[in-house]
């Protein structure tokens, strides 16, 4: 076995490629169970009168007892019996899809986040005012940030994230589909406007700042979008609009 | 009134009835429990006497109810049997007059009668009856054979019970030992062996005294003989008696003289049934003892297993063979280099043995020969070539897509094992092209991307590790096509939720290098 050694933050972030070595198990390992099981009902079928399908019974039932699975999701914990079980219950359980744009979430808490900050132009108008409306992504934090690169910051800080992690990922959207969205760039199409419903985040910046732009010197300092009945930027100034043609932020495949 | 509704009465039948199903029931659990105990430990009940002795042609179905699981009143029935049999060999030991030895052995056969007649001997009630202070009496030197015969069957199925029961007999060991010894007649030995092992099997505590009263040379003494299932007793005892995990008991056995000779000989020669309990000692040397195994790889016996792998087609026999072979490979840095050197007979021979293994339709032999392949595929670049040509490959790329998850995962070692060099100092082991590109070009990415998706931490990592020896070694950088192709950017990006760290940083790490911004924007 290895000895533990130093590691430098350095090796941790290395990736841990393929190295083939030599496996050793202790005779009691998990791993010989299954044998040693076997060389039991071998032995004692007939001291025990053991019928053909209790010997399949205790087969199966060594396999799982020796799963102490649990779902490897955040937050999700879910006992399983088998790792059989693992997809059926990640398609169940962890597949929460947007409607709007298609990704996919564990978890249904996550999708309301991202329907939130992504698709919710009322969240925008809140994160402008200086609400901290950037949610913590761990559940039970509640912790709330001001902007995403905050809350991002957060969740390495405080939570261990990897700093590549990024909540709100670029698709990785099929050849088939980029090239639909290689064309719909080229040509400008009606959908721009309704992407516009799609904020990312420079676009957020870009929209903060050019309003800003727009207000005259005796207008209060900090921006508010529409008044309390309105739900906020319904109608973004064509002038915004244009400033920044959104990325293909294409469906997913 | 007439809306009152007088409940009515259950009638008192079936309340009764409901409650002896209730008792059914709980028992059919505590039965059911009791037998997984039964076959799980490893002990052995004794049924029929050692050497073909006891005297009445054993049914199991003495009692004619179809063998049904015993109720309730069978098993009291059986418990009041088992006091007043106990009271009578009381009496009996008591009894000084004539014919008294006659007496003793009668009352010692009804006991170990009931003791053995089902599966679930009255051990608790002849214990709470006062049977083994009587037993341990009649173990007493000097005792007619047959006396000694009774009373040392009566404690090996009372050693085969829960471990309370086992503790109970500490006060017989070192008679049960003492007449393991030369002196002993075979089938007296033979049934104190048979005892010791069911003691031995209970836990290291037990263990650790057997050995301080001096159990394993007599023990040992007894493997040494040529035939007869006193060897083969011996042998299964042994293996219970250094199971560990502290080591020295392995390392005791193997330096006793004789005994190395005699593991040679009996692997060699004799019949299935004593080379299974022999292989099943050399699996825990092998697994326990370095000095076990360095004498072991010096000697002749990786050959002789060799051939037995090849040849037997008994379950029982392979699995302790090919697991000693296994440990033999995995334990020793010197194996692979020493004995399966290219060229040898044995070298020629272990693999077409593994492949019989592989085809088996038996898990474990199917899980243990691949693990063993993986470590053989550790080795030397010639190894991995070596494995490459053979006929194990095609097995390997089907058992990746068709085998139950645990075969999956070591045929993945094996094949991961394959293309990859063994390292060099500090820095990133080298690939294998040629061996990768042919390995993928047979449709294995598919299986390794199925164990990235899968809960497992270990088999999620080994995935990843062989997702980026594609993503980095594929020619003209066909890597990341191939994987996307595969599902395997859909399959790592489920780890940005994933609890476990390192698989989270494994995954944006690919997806980062090989799937960035600029993926796909070349294309035609």
């Amino acid at each position: 076995m290895a000895t533990e050694v130093e590691v430098s933050r350095e090796d941790q972030l290395k990736f841990p490629y393929w190295s083939p070595i030599r496996r050793r198990f202790d005779p009691e390992s998990s791993f010989f169970a299954a044998g040693n099981v076997e060389r039991e009902l071998l032995a004692k079928q007939v001291a025990l009168d053991l019928t053909e399908e209790e010997k399949l019974q205790f087969r199966n039932m060594e396999d799982e007892e020796s799963s102490k699975l649990y779902c490897p999701l955040v937050g999700c914990g879910a006992h399983l019996r088998s790792l059989d079980e693992f997809e059926d219950h990640y398609t169940s359980r962890h597949s929460a899809a947007c409607s709007v744009c298609s990704r996919v979430y564990p978890t249904s808490r996550l999708l309301s986040i991202h329907v939130s900050e992504v698709h919710d132009s009322f969240f925008q108008a809140k994160v402008a005012r200086g609400f901290a409306m950037y949610e913590c992504l761990v559940e039970g934090c509640g912790l709330k940030l001001k902007s995403y690169k905050g809350r991002q910051q957060h969740l390495v800080d405080k939570h261990k994230f990897p700093t590549s992690f990024e909540f709100f990922k670029k698709a990785h959207p099929s050849k088939k589909q980029r090239k639909k969205d290689q064309h719909k760039q080229a040509f400008g199409t009606k959908e721009a406007a309704s992407r516009a419903m799609q904020m990312e985040e420079d676009t957020m910046d870009n929209l903060v700042s050019a309003v800003s732009k727009l207000s005259t010197s005796d207008s209060p300092s900090s921006i508010s979008f529409g008044r309390r009945h309105n739900r906020g930027l319904t109608f973004v100034p064509r002038a915004v609009r244009q400033a920044k043609e959104p990325e293909s932020s294409a469906r997913r495949s | 009134m007439a809306d009152e509704i007088t409940p009515r009465r259950d009638p008192i039948k079936s309340s009764v009835g409901n409650v002896a199903a209730q008792r059914r029931r709980q028992h059919a659990i505590t039965v059911a429990k009791e037998r997984r105990e039964a076959v799980v430990r490893t002990k052995r009940l004794c049924r029929v006497g050692v050497g073909g002795g006891g005297d009445d042609q054993l049914t199991y179905d003495d009692d004619g109810d179809g063998g049904d699981m015993m109720i309730d009143a069978e098993q009291s029935i059986l418990e009041a049997q088992t006091c007043s049999a106990v009271q009578d060999l009381k009496l009996a030991m008591l009894f000084q007059g004539k014919g008294a030895m006659q007496k003793r052995v009668a009352a010692l056969r009804e006991v170990r009668r009931l003791l053995s007649r089902s599966e679930f001997p009255p051990i608790e009630a002849a214990i709470k009856a006062g049977a083994i202070p009587l037993l341990v009496q009649c173990l007493s030197f000097g005792s007619p054979e047959e006396q000694l015969l009774e009373a040392a069957w009566c404690m090996t199925n009372i050693a085969a019970g829960k471990p309370e029961e086992t503790k109970e007999l500490l006060p017989a060991l070192p008679l049960l030992i003492a007449h393991l010894g030369e002196k002993s007649s075979l089938p007296v030995a033979e049934q104190c062996s048979w005892a010791v092992g069911n003691v031995a099997g209970e836990g290291e505590e037990l263990r650790n005294i057997l050995l301080s009263q001096g159990a394993l040379p007599s023990l040992a003494r007894m493997m040494l003989r040529n035939k007869g299932s006193t060897v083969r007793t011996a042998a299964w005892a042994l293996s219970n008696l250094i199971k560990g995990p502290d080591p020295k008991a392995a390392t005791e056995l193997i330096r006793v003289d004789g005994v190395l000779e005699a593991i040679l000989q009996h692997l060699k020669k004799a019949d299935e049934e004593l080379a299974t309990e022999v292989a099943w000692v050399v699996v825990y040397l092998s697994a326990l003892s370095h000095v076990a195994t360095s004498m072991l790889v010096k000697s002749d016996l990786l050959q002789i297993l060799v051939e037995r792998l090849g040849m037997s087609n008994s379950l029982q026999l392979l699995i302790p063979v090919l697991r000693s072979i296994g440990n033999l490979v995995a334990g020793d840095a010197h194996v692979a280099s020493t004995v399966l050197v290219i060229g040898q007979s044995i070298t020629d021979s272990i693999l077409p043995a593994l492949i019989k293994c592989l085809e088996s339709e038996h898990r474990v032999l199917k899980k243990e020969a691949a693990w063993v392949l993986s470590n053989i595929a550790a080795g030397s670049v010639e190894h991995k070539k070596l494995v490459y040509a053979s006929e194990a490959v095609p097995l390997l790329l089907r058992l990746l897509v068709t085998a139950p998850f645990d075969i999956r995962k070591e045929v993945a070692y094996v094949i991961g094992n394959l293309c990859v060099a063994p390292s060099e100092g500090s820095g990133r082991p080298k690939l294998i092209a040629d061996h990768l590109v042919f390995l993928v070009s047979k449709g294995c990415l598919p299986g390794f991307i199925d164990l990235v998706r899968s809960a497992d931490v270990e088999a999620a990592k080994l995935g990843l590790q062989f997702i980026e020896l594609v993503l980095r070694g594929m020619p003209s950088g066909s890597g990341p096509k191939l994987v996307e192709k595969a599902d395997g950017i859909d399959a790592m990006e489920r780890f940005q939720f994933h609890e476990n760290e390192e698989l989270r940083c494994m995954a944006t790490k690919l997806v980062d290098k090989y799937f960035g911004v600029d993926y796909g924007v070349d294309d035609e």
